[in-house]
Order: C-alpha cells, then structure tokens, then sequence
C-alpha cells in the first residue's frame, strides 16, 4: 500500500479508530489520542506494517489495542518511579470533560461497561459500536473465536443486568 | 425478545458512538502532532533518561561509600605492631645477646690460658 493510500484508509477509519482508542483507554481523551498517535507513528515510520492478512480496519484496531496496552504498561511502571513528577501520568480513567459531555443515557452506558471486564468490554464495543462480526473482533482481540464468543455472551448478560439495575 | 434486547444494545452504542466522532479530534491535526512528536526528540524521555541515570548513580555511590566504611572497621592483625608506652621498662642492658643466636664452637668469654 502506497504512503499517499495508507493516508487516505487511515482518513477514512479515524473516526471509528477514535472511538476504540477511547474504549481502549476507559475513556481518558488524552491517553486514547497518544495511543492513537502512537500507532499512526508506528505505521507511517514503517514499524508496523500491514500485510493483509486480516482487513485493514481489523489490523488497525488490533495495533491501537496493543499500542494502548504498551502505553499502560509504560504509564505504570512509571506511577511507580520517582520519575512521574516529570510529567502528568495517564492514570487509565475517564477525564471528566469526557464525562460531562456525555449525555445521561450515554454515560449510563459507560458507566456499566467500565464495571465489566476488560476483555468483555472490548468485544461488546467490537461488535456493538463498531459493527464488527465476532470473528473479526476475536481477531483485533487476539482470542480465539470461542474464547470471543464467551466474552460476547458473558458481557452482554453482565451489561444488560447492570443497565436493568441501573435507575431510568 | 433477545434480538430486540440485542438491538436495543446496539442502538445505545451506537449514540455513544456518534457523540465520540463529534468530539474526535481531526485527522489531519492529529497527524501533524504525530509527525511533530517524531521529528523532535520528547523532552521528557531525555528528562526521564538523565533522571534515571542519577537514581543509578546515586546507588553506586551509596554502595561505594557503604563498602568503603566497611572494610575501614576491619583491622589487619598482622600489619598492626602496638607499642605500649611501658614498653621501655622491658628492654635489658645486653639484650641484643638473648635475641641472637650463638655460632657452635665460638666463645664470647675470652679466657687468659696463661693464667693459673
């Protein structure tokens, strides 16, 4: 794929890149645009590479899970250097500008699913909000497609009980 | 019922979702940022790194001073002689001859075989 392609197909699915950046940062705007801008990085220096084994969207989504990921690790370890008075540390929750803009039910929503597992929440936001086949979110996941299946059906169970509970 | 439920889910994300993509950030500016961060190196890592390498620094020192300390409270027995200040009340008039050896068949008495 072409530089001036690879622009264009990242263009096209920044939007929705956004999002699961969001989902995979439990909402923290600015973790989830450095996760983001970290993975663009990767791909536009060639340090991750598309090799179209999978569909471009779901090699996408799967490096900003992992460059979200590394990004947490990193933030960790440094919660627990001396070193996080250099700079401000991504503490892994939602900022409350986030919040606040969200509307009542939307925030309902977010709520319950950060109650919910990690894994679970990441497959319901696949197929959910991205609209992806649970195949496909097995594959941005790294699970086998049981594995995702039982994710799917545990956190759907888990996130409707909680959304009953939850007052109108 | 489920399907309904299902669909009921879906419609929920789905506002979530359009309210994420009203407030993403644009494309072309997020590029840019990344482009940028790429082409100066991050402040902070280099702040990290120099940080870092004090913290490591300043270990090996502490080590350092540490074992010196310790190895100053030993004491070599063997190199150390201590002289008490009495210690001249034991040295004897002729104490040189109890120290030396005498060489068989060599007499110090010098005796006159002339003499009755």
């Amino acid at each position: 794929m072409s530089p001036e392609a690879l622009e264009l197909e990242l263009d096209r699915l920044h939007p929705a890149a956004f999002g699961w950046a969001l989902a995979c940062c439990a909402g923290d705007r600015a973790a989830a645009e450095d996760a983001l801008q970290t993975g663009y990085l990767k791909i536009l220096d060639g340090r991750a590479r598309f090799d179209g084994r999978a569909s471009f969207r779901t090699w996408l989504f799967a490096l900003v899970r992992n460059t979200a990921a590394e990004l947490r690790r990193r933030a960790a370890l440094r919660r627990l250097l001396p070193l996080a008075v250099l700079g401000a540390t991504p503490d892994g929750r939602p900022d409350p500008a986030t919040v606040l803009a969200r509307t009542e039910a939307t925030r309902r929503l977010t709520t319950a699913l950060d109650t919910l597992p990690r894994r679970q929440r990441e497959v319901l936001h696949l197929v959910f909000y991205q609209d992806l086949t649970i195949a496909e979110a097995a594959e941005v996941a790294g699970v086998s497609l049981g594995t995702a299946r039982t994710h799917y059906e545990r956190g759907k169970a888990a996130l409707r009980k909680l959304l009953k509970e939850e007052p109108e | 019922m489920t399907e309904r439920h299902d669909h009921d889910l879906g419609e929920q994300f789905h506002a979530l979702r359009r309210e994420d993509v009203a407030s993403a950030p644009p494309f072309h500016t997020m590029l840019a940022n990344a482009r940028a961060r790429r082409a100066k190196p991050p402040r902070r890592r280099v702040l990290g790194l120099a940080a870092a390498a004090l913290v490591v620094a300043g270990v090996a020192l502490a080590l350092l001073i540490g074992r010196r300390d310790r190895h100053g409270m030993t004491i070599d027995l063997a190199t150390v002689r201590w002289e008490a200040p009495t210690d001249f009340l034991l040295t004897l008039p002729g104490d040189d001859l109890l120290r030396a050896v005498p060489d068989l068949g060599f007499t110090t008495i010098d005796s006159d075989r002339r003499t009755p």
